[in-house]
């Protein structure tokens, strides 16, 4: 049975088994924020306990004037109407400040939880939001690869696909989690993740997925799908149902709160993926109350889903990685917005990472053409160090090439 | 009529029953059909090919309909929908009245609401209280009872709509809607203005079949398209790429098929055009006048002729050929088929209507490549299911709106310009759970159904309503304190003392629930018994072969259907339907909630 060994290689994938995992499940009805952290204690000095989160920021965030480089004056040259004045910013040191509402993400840095990487970006980038968007979820610009990086490196760190591996928030699948082997677990309301029917119908529904007269490869992709939601679902609900936190993500959680409810319920999940949706962060027009905004909701999330995890035991467990599909241009358009640019900073936001600035700074004096900023980071170096500092994996094969992690990682 | 219906039961019950499928091999297609673009011939004109056509140029049928579509020629079944004479019987759009001169221009932003009324003492035709507490409160309650009014309006004519889905005699013409309202995507959220969105829809339902190049310039110029983009802030000097960039990447020829410098002249060519309530309108004084070069052509273009340089350029048929192919027949297209497609829309001078009439009738679309294959879309879900039910009016339980958003598919609500992403992205773990509890909603209807047009879902909204009840004061109603508040947006809320938001959603929601009608929230009128009786089937085998064979495009397997025909033994405690014949309606409701979750039953 396939099924069987499945489970075996889980416990050699990892450093929970899956006994385990069911065992903690059970103690939780008892004591749902007790028994969690203590039961992933030991999983915590090596990395095959290790998870990593990725956020989305979609539509492009201006990465300019989310960290402002106040210490420039070029940067005042080329945006008179929305460039930020530096006593209106949070300050991090003597060049940079982060927008105002950015309360949260500046304690994480002044506490030396927060790196940020410079100038990050790709060569001939694309200004388009879905081909630029395309290219970091795959991490392979102008190649038509039609699988995801994070779904590659799910296929590599657990070659055996066991089920509840890759976790992705929202309502639809994003490119970036599309594997080979896997079939990511894809939710964005866990109550209403289930199917709902009738006592009567229980034994008939659980033979609908009838692998027997596959007519076609649409049908085939449906019937794996509908596997993955009989294996998840029931799961899911449970964790979110059981999660209680008293802190507080702020106005829009970006998805944040179910990582946190799954990772407290010690789901097998090692890859979390989800998103500011819906290309939120297009700020063409009128852009600063709204951008403000965004980015408070942004750093509210991922300071209170942090905190949460410092209250789970699980803060060393966990890293986040932060990204939007290109930077905006540096000269302001004249509607008060920007346009579509290039290069832009990361983050990366974890109780062992290293804080500080990473990456060369780019120069807002020598711009492309167009006016963007070139990039002095390929995007992908922060893939590596994501996949060998923190995930203990070889880069190389996911990334098709060979990029310099940083060391960002005590 | 009726013998056909028991042929395909036959048909069906031979092939479950093992026996090598007969009659599923006659109707497969030979593989030389895939990629033929000449027509198939009368010959091969049967039923299951006339369900094929009808669940893909509209939205399926019963078995009387496609009885209908199978009994003429292939020609004539696929010109009468493809050369609709549009349905007289179908009603206007029924306004409930909820828009006034005195909002127009309206507001881009509340903070830019608040901000006309403090500098000029009005706003959105409301004045600035002389003095007293809170002078901005009118203003402000005024922008977000627009705000509310205007996106439920929309969910009326959402559901207006889908009613023209279901009844209309003329499918196509909502089915070719529903394409163009995808591919020249535009959101309530950023237009907030229903008018405009459904004057765009009434663009893409009487001209969706019509020529390409009149279609886009019609949309360069139409208010919600202008709003969406943010046409109207173009101006001469230093242009907002966006709609010139969208145009072209989305609308027109495909990412790659242009330079940045090109995006950047037709972002020129565009300044000025915007629009004024409902109406197109160019500003003169903001269009850049100067010379422009545009994909290898210098001149004082303007946007019309800037498409007509699109037009011109052989990659725009192709990509537009391509995107109705692949939401018409099947996703996956072979680069040679495509050029050729291409060809055949140049030589129809990018009338859709010819292009479609002969993707319809050839053998490619009929090939084994493409039939059974493309994963409905929530709206394409919720319609055949209805359709095939027999019903004749959209359920106002569940809530059509609601319940296609909760699959991933309101309508005038597209996640992006780029519209919806189709095919499997149709599908998540969640999702496919999510489309069998919707045909649960309609086969029981939940008797805790909440009218989502009325109630508030917005905790915070609730919570201030309650608290004013109580008599408390508009800061107290409104405060946020509860449990520990230290989030930076959660404290921002409360700090202004010209107005107060909080208190303007609420207020905004119950002004704009007092304008605009209730949609109507009659359950679905099912009576699956009778379709047992008047198909005379006598067993439970029979009934489970007819069920699956009204209901679905691609049958399970043998496995499947035998667990069916015993859950249906098991609950009727009888294989005879006459014997059930007084109680057997909800079994019969659960049968079809057990089909409609099948993974199969998402593919047409």
């Amino acid at each position: 049975m396939p099924e069987r060994r499945n489970d075996q290689t889980r416990n050699r994938d990892h450093g929970l088994t899956r006994r385990r995992m069911i065992g903690a499940g059970l103690g939780f009805a008892g004591a749902p924020l007790m028994f969690a952290p203590s039961a992933m204690a030991q999983s915590r000095q090596s990395v095959d306990g290790r998870i990593l989160v990725i956020l989305e920021l979609s539509g492009g965030n201006d990465g300019l004037n989310t960290v402002v480089p106040f210490a420039d004056d070029a940067y005042y040259r080329l945006r008179p109407q929305i460039g930020i004045k530096a006593n209106r910013l949070r300050k991090l040191d003597d060049h940079f400040g982060l927008n105002a509402g950015m309360v949260g993400m500046e304690k994480l840095f002044k506490d030396g939880k927060l790196a940020i990487v410079h100038g990050a970006g790709y060569a001939d980038p694309s200004f388009s939001h879905f081909t630029s968007m395309a290219y970091w979820h795959t991490a392979a610009p102008n190649s038509g690869e039609q699988y995801g990086w994070v779904g590659r490196l799910a296929d590599q760190m657990a070659p055996s696909a066991p089920a509840n591996f890759l976790i992705n928030i929202g309502a639809n699948q994003s490119l970036a989690v599309r594997a080979h082997k896997h079939v990511p677990v894809v939710f964005n309301n866990p109550e209403s993740f289930r199917r709902e029917a009738f006592f009567e119908e229980k034994d008939a529904l659980a033979a609908l997925s009838d692998p027997g007269t596959v007519q076609n490869p649409s049908q085939r992709y449906l019937l794996d799908i509908a596997r993955s939601a009989n294996e998840a679902s029931a799961m899911v609900r449970k964790a979110w149902s059981q999660y209680r936190s008293p802190i507080d993500y702020g106005i829009a959680d970006l998805g944040l709160r179910r990582v946190a409810a799954m990772i407290s319920a010690g789901l097998p999940a090692r890859l979390y993926y989800t998103s500011y949706a819906n290309n939120a962060f297009d700020t063409h027009v009128v852009q600063s109350d709204l951008h403000g905004r965004l980015l408070t909701y942004t750093s509210d999330a991922v300071s209170g889903f942090m905190q949460d995890m410092e209250r789970l035991g699980r803060a060393e467990d966990v890293t986040m990685m932060v990204f939007s599909e290109f930077g905006r241009r540096v000269p302001e358009n004249t509607s008060l917005g920007t346009d579509h640019g290039a290069a832009n900073n990361m983050f990366v936001v974890g109780k062992t990472v290293k804080g500080g600035h990473y990456g060369d700074l780019p120069s807002l004096t020598r711009l492309d053409a167009g006016g963007n900023l070139n990039f002095t980071t390929d995007f992908r170096r922060v893939y590596a160090t994501m996949a060998e500092g923190w995930l203990g994996q070889k880069a190389a094969p996911v990334l098709s090439g060979t990029f310099k992690p940083f060391a960002m990682f005590a | 009529m009726r013998l056909w219906l028991i042929s395909v039961h036959a048909a069906c019950a031979a092939l479950f029953l093992g026996a090598t499928a007969p009659v599923l091999a006659q109707s497969q297609s030979p593989d030389t059909w895939r990629d033929d673009l000449t027509p198939i011939s009368a010959k091969d004109w049967n039923p299951a090919r006339a369900a094929h056509l009808l669940a893909r140029a509209g939205f399926g049928g019963t078995p009387e309909e496609i009885a209908k579509l199978a009994e003429m020629s292939p020609i004539d079944a696929v010109k009468s929908l493809v050369h609709f004479k549009a349905d007289s019987d179908l009603k206007p759009f029924d306004h409930s009245g909820i828009h006034d001169p005195g909002l127009e221009p309206f507001p881009e932003s509340r903070p830019a609401a608040t901000e006309r009324a403090e500098r000029t003492g009005e706003s959105m035709g409301v004045k600035a209280k002389p003095s007293g507490n809170r002078p901005l409160q009118p203003a402000t309650n005024r922008f977000f009872y627009w705000l509310r009014a205007s996106a439920l309006e929309t969910g009326r004519v959402g559901y207006w709509w889908a009613n023209r889905m279901l009844v209309s005699r003329a499918p196509l013409q909502e089915k070719v809607a529903l394409f163009w309202h995808g591919h020249f995507a535009s959101n309530e959220d950023k237009v907030r203005d229903y008018r405009k969105l459904l004057n765009q829809l009434d663009l893409f339902q009487t001209q969706g079949t019509g020529n390409f190049r009149d279609l886009t310039v019609r949309v360069a110029q139409d208010p919600a398209m202008l709003s969406f983009l943010d046409a109207g802030k173009n101006v001469k000097g230093a242009p907002n790429e966006n709609f010139a960039r969208e145009i072209m990447e989305l609308f027109t020829m495909g990412v790659g098929n242009y330079t940045e410098q090109d995006v950047r002249e037709a972002a020129r060519a565009f300044t000025g055009w915007n629009y004024v309530d409902t109406k197109f309108a160019v500003n003169a004084a903001q269009h850049d006048d100067g010379q422009k070069t545009f994909l290898g052509e210098t001149g004082n273009f303007d946007v019309v002729q800037v498409i007509d340089i699109i037009m011109k350029q052989p990659v725009t048929a192709d990509f537009i050929a391509g995107k109705l192919y692949r939401f018409f027949v099947r996703e996956d297209l072979d680069p040679k088929l495509q050029a050729k497609l291409g060809d055949m829309l140049r030589r129809n001078r990018y009338e859709i209507a010819p292009f479609l009439e002969a993707v319809f009738l050839s053998k490619d679309f009929y090939s084994q490549a493409s039939v059974g294959v493309q994963i409905k879309g929530p709206v394409e879900l919720a319609i055949s299911t209805y359709k095939r039910l027999g019903l004749t009016e959209v359920p106002g339980v569940p809530d059509f709106n609601a319940a296609t958003g909760a699959l991933g598919q309101r309508m005038f609500s597209p996640p992006t310009v780029a519209g919806w992403a189709q095919g499997r992205s149709w599908i998540t773990p969640g999702l496919l759970l999510e489309r069998g509890n919707f045909a649960r909603d309609v086969l029981f209807p939940d008797i805790n159904f909440i009218p989502p047009d009325r109630y508030n879902f917005a905790g915070d909204i609730r919570q201030v309503s309650e608290r004013l009840r109580e008599g408390a004061d508009i800061t107290t109603a409104t405060s946020q304190a509860e449990g520990v508040v230290v989030a930076e947006s959660n404290m921002a809320a409360d700090r202004d003392e010209d107005f107060n938001t909080r208190y303007a959603s609420y207020r905004g929601w119950q002004m704009a629930i007092e304008k605009v009608k209730a949609i109507p929230r009659d359950t679905a009128r099912l009576d699956l018994s009778t379709l047992v009786r008047a198909n005379r089937l006598s067993t439970t085998t029979q009934v489970v072969d007819y069920f699956l064979a009204r209901f679905m495009s691609v049958p399970p397997g043998p496995e499947t259907r035998a667990r069916l025909v015993k859950f249906l033994d098991t609950d009727l405690g009888t294989s005879d339907t006459a014997r059930a014949d007084t109680y057997m309606e909800d079994s019969l409701r659960m049968l079809t909630h057990l089909i409609m979750s099948l993974p199969e039953y998402q593919l047409d």
